[in-house]
């Protein structure tokens, strides 16, 4: 390999890297939503939380991301709202990351 | 029914068409964040602006003096927003901050009084944003925030603009080491004040968003 083709292949490497973590980053970005005035993270900690509870309580408390407190009443749609936009953000965060395996081969 | 909307502020300086980054931030927040826009100008940058649509425009004369790299600055009139947003709830926005999604959109639906980031993510990929770590206290991104007019959140202009005034005093008590004057370092210090020195967190939004010197592309 010629220090030409060597470069090529660091810069890729590098953009790839890079473009990865903002992909990455974007996900989690859209991950954050509102519900119900408050900001929440739908992440894996929050979706399992409120399942866990949603199990035994019809209503109960959570922090949302600024550590504010919240009653949650209604923990059905939550979790559905939670679920569908962790889905959302993954999906495309998907898509995205195929392109850079193709990239990559 | 409460009013929402999008506060910019543009104006032009002898080496940047800051009008031309309007044009294109301008399009995007119509696209992505769908709420009215009101842009505070003056009457020189005005008239380059092609025509938007329906934009609301309100003219001050921007305060001179603050410079970046040598060359001027026009930024300092931010600590206005409170006084010129003609909204109940309003989104401040940097016009070089381009809103590809509607992520921002939701932080209307929020009953938080006063949002500003107290992250940043660096697209390049240098951490560049990196470089407050003699600061003191926490800081934060004036590049976007998002406000209620109540009481509370006209304490918190009243405060930016007392520590505006005394600029040099603040930053040297907080060890922020910049020479020019940035909205960044006005709102962090002013939420320091006002919370009594204490957590400022529950004003924190989470908002990632872009260096002006991060690569697009190649």
């Amino acid at each position: 390999m010629d220090i030409h083709e060597l470069k090529k292949q660091s810069d890729l490497s590098y953009d790839t890297a890079v473009a990865k973590r903002n992909a990455l980053e974007k996900a989690h970005s859209r991950q954050v939503m509102a519900y119900r005035e408050h900001l929440f993270r739908a992440d894996p900690t929050t979706i399992c939380l409120v399942r866990t509870l949603k199990e035994s309580q019809d209503s109960f408390y959570l922090l949302d991301t600024n550590s504010n407190p919240v009653e949650i009443t209604d923990p059905a749609e939550f979790l559905s709202v939670l679920v569908e936009r962790n889905q959302e953000s993954l999906n495309a965060y998907h898509q995205i990351y195929k392109t850079f395996t193709k990239k990559d081969a | 029914m409460m009013s929402r909307g999008v506060l910019l502020f543009c104006f032009d300086t002898e080496h940047t068409r800051y009008h031309k980054i309007l044009e294109r931030c301008v399009r995007l927040v119509k696209r992505n964040i769908c709420r009215e826009i009101t842009v505070i100008t003056n009457f020189s940058t005005y008239k380059k602006i092609s025509p938007m649509g329906f934009i609301n425009y309100k003219f001050i004369e921007p305060e001179l003096g603050n410079k970046l790299n040598g060359r001027a600055w026009n930024n300092v009139d931010r600590h206005m927003a409170y006084e010129l947003s003609p909204y109940d709830t309003t989104l401040v926005m940097d016009i070089d901050y381009f809103c590809f999604s509607d992520n921002l959109k939701q932080l209307f639906d929020t009953e938080y009084d006063f949002l500003v980031p107290d992250t940043a993510h660096d697209l390049s990929g240098r951490n560049s944003f990196d470089q407050r770590r003699w600061s003191m206290i926490p800081m934060v991104w004036a590049t976007v925030l998002l406000f209620k007019k109540n009481n509370k959140v006209r304490k918190i202009f009243d405060t930016v603009k007392y520590i505006k005034q005394h600029y040099s005093y603040f930053t040297e008590m907080y060890r922020i080491y910049s020479k020019h004057l940035r909205n960044d370092y006005l709102f962090a210090m002013a939420l320091q004040q006002i919370t009594g020195s204490r957590d400022t967190r529950s004003y924190h939004s989470h908002c990632p968003h872009c260096h002006q010197t991060a690569r697009y592309s190649k």
